[in-house]
């Protein structure tokens, strides 16, 4: 598919992280308490192949194994792209719940749910791309969050982008008290906007060499 | 190991599993400190075996690693070293990381690593 | 000075000081050069007191928080924010009125921060504020609902109080509160003295309907919405109480190891006093003593076993950690 060489992989990695870190750190800042996330992997996969992963992965640790929360938002810029931050649809209420603080049953998805689901979307999402282009010393402009739910193929048929469309995938690690989630977040990028990625990671990688 | 050594120059030990990372902060801390050693580890493991070697007059400790992970190395090197600078790194600054560094006795910087926050703990070594 | 009106841009102020919700616009460097009518009303700030004005100038408060981060992220990196108000809970000090304001009882707000490109100027911001508090308030009675239904799936069979479940959800809950707010969280273990003794001499129907009882009194005790009452074990009761330290927490258990002597239960074969009565172990988790679930219980736990000891129908104190 996509093939990345090590730095490549590398660096990409630990922007998300620093991303997701500072993501971490505004979340913990909201609810007085200390929260943990990291991004142990990521991949490039065909849309098809996402939802399949999705599909399979979240089923295993889920309750109703073909619903799936997304939060999206569309950036366009340096490049474009767009990025949606998914849980099993009983995780996402287990994290609002932990970030809410209250009890309330699987049952109750309301309004409020959702757009507490919204922020969250808003603050990592955010905080991935924004880490990116501060490190691509880049201009990009973003949407407000979207809320969706649905199967794996729905959500990642959400954007409508082209067939040839390629998948970044982060696996997140999310971390509240004892609690653990797993979750993902999904970049769709078409071929140049894979191009620009590429370009970006290469310039930012030399400069790290100082060869820039 | 905090010895002040006879030649002006110094040594870091920097330990992230990121290698562009590591990268990064050798350009800066060469480019701050031309005459400098910068040694490098990948793990928190790696790194203790690098610290016992190379003697650094300041270590920067990246949180996020897996296996043995930055605090648990930084506390084992605080053990063997107790006057010894080291500066946790992270992105993810909350209350509970700056209590926990305080607690032993840890520095910490936020990330992203620029040249500006390099100088500042370089500082701490005396440069 | 002009002197032509144009009259679409009276067109677009007329609406926009009509429209029920808060609009604030700041420039490149956090200065209001926006501020509508829905603005002026509820945070009790005239236009021309705001115009011009620093945003944190206008609300210190803010300085550090979301609101401020998000102001940042729009005009730095033109990427808008959404603060949903079950994670801010009111930002902004904007009340329905001036008593209201003099109560300090805030709107419930939902807020949404976004870039707005001017030409021939630097990015500047749009903050939009909307009053949610109805919905706030009906789900508040979604919720309520709710755990009355859950109540009833959450009962100890027999005496009809909470079950350990019940109390295992509670406790956890009431924890993390505790840890957020900073505020003592107090847990009393409570366990009748001589229970195998009165089951083995009155039966166990009478061993069951003992403990009805003691339930039902004990419960009885709880003043507060958030106190809870739960039958932890066989003859082994736990009470939470939130918001309570640890010499409330005290003259709590006292008063219900009172009542449970009061009721007067017939015991003529364990201890002295001859009727049923029960032991207490208090401990406090507090900013002080800031400690998890387990040592919380642990040493409530040590507590009541301390009171067995010093010999029953009493009430022992556990400082944890």
């Amino acid at each position: 598919m996509v093939e990345l060489s090590e730095l490549e992989n590398d660096a990409l990695i630990e922007i998300f992280n620093i991303g997701v870190g500072q993501a971490a750190a505004s979340m913990s800042a909201l609810v007085s308490e200390e929260v943990r996330m990291s991004v142990p992997s990521i991949s490039f996969i065909s849309r098809a192949d996402a939802a399949r992963l999705l599909g399979s992965r979240l089923a295993a640790e889920a309750e109703a194994p073909d619903r799936i929360c997304g939060v999206s938002q569309h950036y366009e810029g340096a490049f474009d792209t767009d990025a949606i931050l998914m849980f099993p649809e009983d995780k996402s209420l287990e994290l609002v719940r932990l970030m809410v603080g209250e009890t309330v049953s699987l049952q109750e998805l309301t309004d409020m749910e959702q757009e507490a689901m919204c922020e969250i979307g808003n603050i990592i999402l955010n905080a991935c791309i924004g880490t990116l282009a501060n490190v691509f010393e880049q201009e990009l402009r973003g949407s407000l969050p979207e809320y969706h739910v649905g199967t794996s193929d729905e959500i990642l048929g959400v954007s409508g982008s082209e067939p040839d469309s390629v998948v970044l995938m982060l696996h997140i690690d999310f971390a509240l008290d004892k609690h653990q989630i797993l979750g993902y977040v999904a970049f769709v990028l078409d071929i140049s906007a894979l191009h620009d990625l590429k370009e970006q990671i290469n310039r930012y990688i030399a400069r790290a060499m100082g060869q820039a | 190991m905090t010895d002040v050594t006879p030649e002006r120059t110094k040594t870091v030990l920097i330990v992230d599993d990121s290698r562009v990372s590591r990268m990064m902060a050798r350009q800066y801390i060469l480019h701050l400190q031309p005459g400098w050693n910068v040694v490098e580890a990948g793990t928190g493991e790696e790194s203790l075996d690098k610290a016992r070697a190379a003697l650094p007059d300041l270590v920067l400790m990246d949180v996020n690693m897996p296996g043995m992970g930055g605090i648990a190395a930084a506390e084992q090197l605080r053990r063997l070293a107790p006057a010894l600078p080291i500066s946790l790194l992270t992105a993810n600054v909350q209350s509970a990381t700056r209590e926990r560094a305080e607690a032993l006795g840890l520095g910490f910087m936020e990330k992203p690593i620029t040249e500006a926050r390099i100088a500042q703990l370089l500082a701490l070594a005396g440069g | 000075m002009t002197t032509v009106r144009d009259p679409s841009l009276d067109l677009l102020h007329s609406v926009l000081n009509a429209v029920t919700l808060g609009a604030v616009v700041l420039d490149h460097d956090r200065r209001v050069v926006l501020w509508n009518d829905w603005m002026s009303e509820h945070a009790q700030i005239p236009q021309q007191q705001a115009l011009g004005a620093d945003f944190l100038a206008l609300f210190p408060a803010l300085r550090g928080s979301r609101v401020d981060a998000a102001i940042d992220q729009a005009l730095r990196h033109h990427f808008p924010s959404l603060l949903s108000q079950s994670l801010n809970k009111a930002p902004f000090p904007l009340y329905a009125n001036a008593a209201a304001a003099r109560l300090d009882d805030r709107l419930q707000q939902a807020v949404a921060v976004t870039p707005v490109d001017v030409a021939n100027a630097p990015r500047h911001c749009l903050i939009q504020i909307n009053d949610v508090s109805i919905a706030v308030g009906r789900e508040k009675l979604l919720r309520e609902q709710t755990l009355v239904l859950r109540s009833q799936t959450f009962a100890d069979g027999l005496t009809g109080i909470a079950n350990r479940r019940h109390f295992d959800v509670a406790i956890e809950r009431e924890h993390r509160r505790a840890r957020r707010h900073g505020t003592p969280l107090s847990l009393l273990m409570i366990d009748i003295d001589h229970f195998k003794a009165y089951n083995d001499h009155y039966g166990h129907q009478k061993g069951d309907q003992c403990l009805i009882q003691v339930a039902a009194a004990l419960s009885g005790m709880l003043r507060r919405s958030a106190d809870l009452m739960a039958r932890y074990g066989g003859e082994e009761f736990a009470m939470i109480l939130p918001d309570t330290d640890t010499a409330q927490a005290t003259q709590m258990a006292e008063a219900t190891r009172a009542r449970a002597e009061a009721l007067a239960i017939a015991h003529a074969h364990g201890g002295n006093s001859g009727v049923v009565t029960v032991s207490i172990g208090v401990a406090t988790r507090s900013v002080a003593s800031a400690v998890n679930i387990d040592t919380l219980i642990g040493a409530a736990d040590r507590a009541l076993y301390r009171a067995k000891k010093n010999g029953r129908n009493r009430v022992e104190v556990q400082t944890p950690g």
